[in-house]
């Protein structure tokens, strides 16, 4: 099954990338030769096998409680330390509502 | 003396500490000299701790000459770790871009475990890009050598650890393994690596990749190295709910006791000796497979049907992990974000497409395809199922056998750009390693000989889960019983 430039370009939408033509064309070939490669698993008969999602074993998955406690965090400074922009203790991002 | 401190073993080292016969500054030294002298041609480090590795040091020989140091099994040992291991206050950029300034306020728990333990952090080490790769070409950065052939890859993606141990740069390290990310470069670099079982160690502090396949493991020059490593990084840690609470065996009096492995029934799963295994590598683990007779181990052949289709499968897991994992990378909170956008959207879009390198793209594109609505039946929910399948292939060669041993990898180390531009082949190079992962179980490489031309060759043991002792024992004995030759670095 081929896949459009147009459905890899709603993909990188989806995912928040952005590709120039380019790059989006050495991009569809590509993404084409995986999915017909990793589509080799539709020869596996799975009728009633249940999917693993993780790997552990039953006898290890169990859920941890804990006392439900404060305990130290970082402070606001540190928090922020790395953030690209920041005010007054926030975060801060370009507008989000419309003007 | 000095010359030679840094191609001791992390055991040897320990004695001469232990004995005062070398000074921690002294082995520090060591090591930051080879660093120096060989580094601009391995290029294994991103980040060097040269001050801080030297206070840290002559603060420990303080400590040792008042008789106040702990009794910790890494006493004044240097060690380096990979650069997606968060280290607190000490740069941690996952050799991408995106992080090429990000601080951490706080160690992960392997590191926290190592400081406690004596050890002084030397470094943080290359990989591919948020350890998506197996050759470190990924690197936002620049590509590490292998240290046999400078023009050849060391493996990926914990390639720089792997490479800095076996360029004597440092006497150990810690790597993540995904799908092969500590083995197949241990294999590469001719030297030993364990990805412990999942849940064996806390991946508190591990930037994630895939996180049902993601584990921390060490890397040494020797069986016994490796153990200490382990020794020290294992146990359940309250910060990670997928560690597992199981006590962590006592793995070094396992290999001290010196027990024989004689009755161990060894499993050679016929898949990994198709058309596509290099020839001398093939011979070389034929070689070893005698020597495991020649201990008392029944050798028999055992089948992991599902071979075949393990790549497929780990090729939808992994990057629909990655893709929801990496969706943190917004620009908000931590790391790169695009200078002058006007709103959100574009915002999200140009910092993650300035920030993330083609391979990471490649990755959250397929990631996101199959986990996108119409193809998450076919893809996700199928690679689920056959990896249900798999795990069954491992469960049933465990009921008859102890461990299973084959290549690590189907070819020597290639060279640098050889397979850079065809993701594809790249992939198919993780064959023999992803399906430790996608079962869960443990597997640990070691050099069982070098080719004609002088390269690394590497034995792959895969055990059951939760059975490092019994592994690490194997892989001792067996150790002993190859006593490898090894040619002259290329440094």
């Amino acid at each position: 099954m081929p896949i459009s430039t147009g459905e890899v370009e709603k993909i990188a939408d989806l995912a928040k990338l952005k590709f120039d033509a380019q790059e989006l064309e050495r991009f569809v070939d590509q993404f084409q030769e995986i999915l017909e490669y990793i589509a080799k698993l539709e020869a596996v008969p799975t009728e009633e096998v249940e999917p693993t999602y993780q790997a552990l074993e039953q006898e290890d998955l169990a859920t941890p409680t804990r006392e439900d406690e404060v305990k130290p965090c970082f402070p606001v400074g540190t928090a922020l330390a790395n953030a690209p922009d920041s005010s007054e203790d926030h975060f801060r991002v370009p507008p989000v509502i419309e003007s | 003396m000095r010359s030679e401190l840094c191609q001791l073993s992390i055991r040897e080292l320990r004695e001469r500490i232990e004995g005062g016969d070398s000074s921690v500054t002294e082995i520090t030294q060591s090591f930051l000299d080879r660093i120096q002298q060989c580094d601009n041609k391995i290029k294994a480090f991103l980040t060097l701790e040269q001050e801080s590795v030297l206070a840290q040091a002559a603060k420990l020989d303080r400590e040792l000459a008042e008789g106040k140091s702990g009794n910790g099994l890494l006493m004044g040992i240097p060690i380096a770790i990979k650069d997606n291991i968060v280290t607190q206050g000490v740069r941690t950029t996952c050799a991408s871009r995106i992080l090429e300034d990000y601080v951490p306020p706080y160690d992960a728990t392997v590191m926290g475990k190592l400081t406690q333990n004596g050890a002084v952090l030397i470094g943080k080490t290359n990989c591919d890009e948020f350890a998506m790769g197996s050759s470190t070409e990924n690197s936002a950065f620049f590509p590490t050598c292998n240290p046999w052939d400078l023009e050849r890859v060391p493996g990926g993606s914990s390639g720089g650890s792997a490479a800095a141990v076996a360029a004597w740069e440092v006497p150990g390290a810690l790597g993540s393994d995904t799908g092969g990310s500590i083995r197949q470069p241990a294999a590469f670099c001719g030297i030993v690596g364990l990805k412990p079982t999942y849940g064996r160690v806390s991946r508190y502090g591990l930037v994630a990749f895939a996180s049902s396949l993601d584990q921390i493991g060490p890397l040494g020059k020797s069986v016994y190295d490796v153990a200490i490593l382990l020794q020290v990084i294992a146990g359940a840690d309250p910060k990670d709910s997928t560690s597992v609470a199981r006590p962590v065996e006592n793995y070094l009096s396992e290999l001290d006791q010196g027990k024989d492995v004689k009755g161990l029934k060894i499993g050679v799963p016929k898949e990994w000796f198709g058309s596509a295994l290099d020839r001398q590598i093939e011979q070389s683990i034929q070689a070893a497979l005698e020597k495991l007779e020649g201990l008392g181990c029944p050798v028999v052949e055992v089948s992991i049907p599902q071979t075949e289709y393990a790549i497929s499968t780990y090729y939808i897991i992994a990057p629909a992990e990655a893709s929801s994992n990496l969706a943190r990378y917004d620009g908000v909170k931590y790391g790169h974000r695009s200078a002058g956008q006007e709103d959100l959207e574009s915002m999200f879009k140009f910092t993650r497409s300035e920030g993330f390198g083609e391979e990471v793209k490649r990755r959250i594109m397929i990631g996101t395809y199959v986990l996108s609505s119409g193809y998450y039946d076919a893809y996700f929910l199928k690679a689920g199922k056959v990896r249900t399948l798999l795990r069954n292939d491992y469960l049933e060669a465990f009921k008859k056998v102890d461990f299973l041993v084959g290549p690590t990898t189907p070819s020597l180390p290639f060279m640098m750009e050889e397979k850079k531009t065809d993701p594809l082949e790249m992939y198919l190079t993780d064959i023999y390693t992803v399906t430790a992962n996608l079962a869960g179980i443990p597997g640990l490489s070691m050099p069982c000989g070098f080719s004609q031309e002088g390269l690394p060759i590497g034995l792959q043991i895969q055990a059951p889960h939760f059975q490092e002792a019994k592994l690490l024992r194997l892989a001792h004995a067996l150790e002993d019983a190859l006593a490898v030759e090894r040619p002259e670095l290329a440094v």
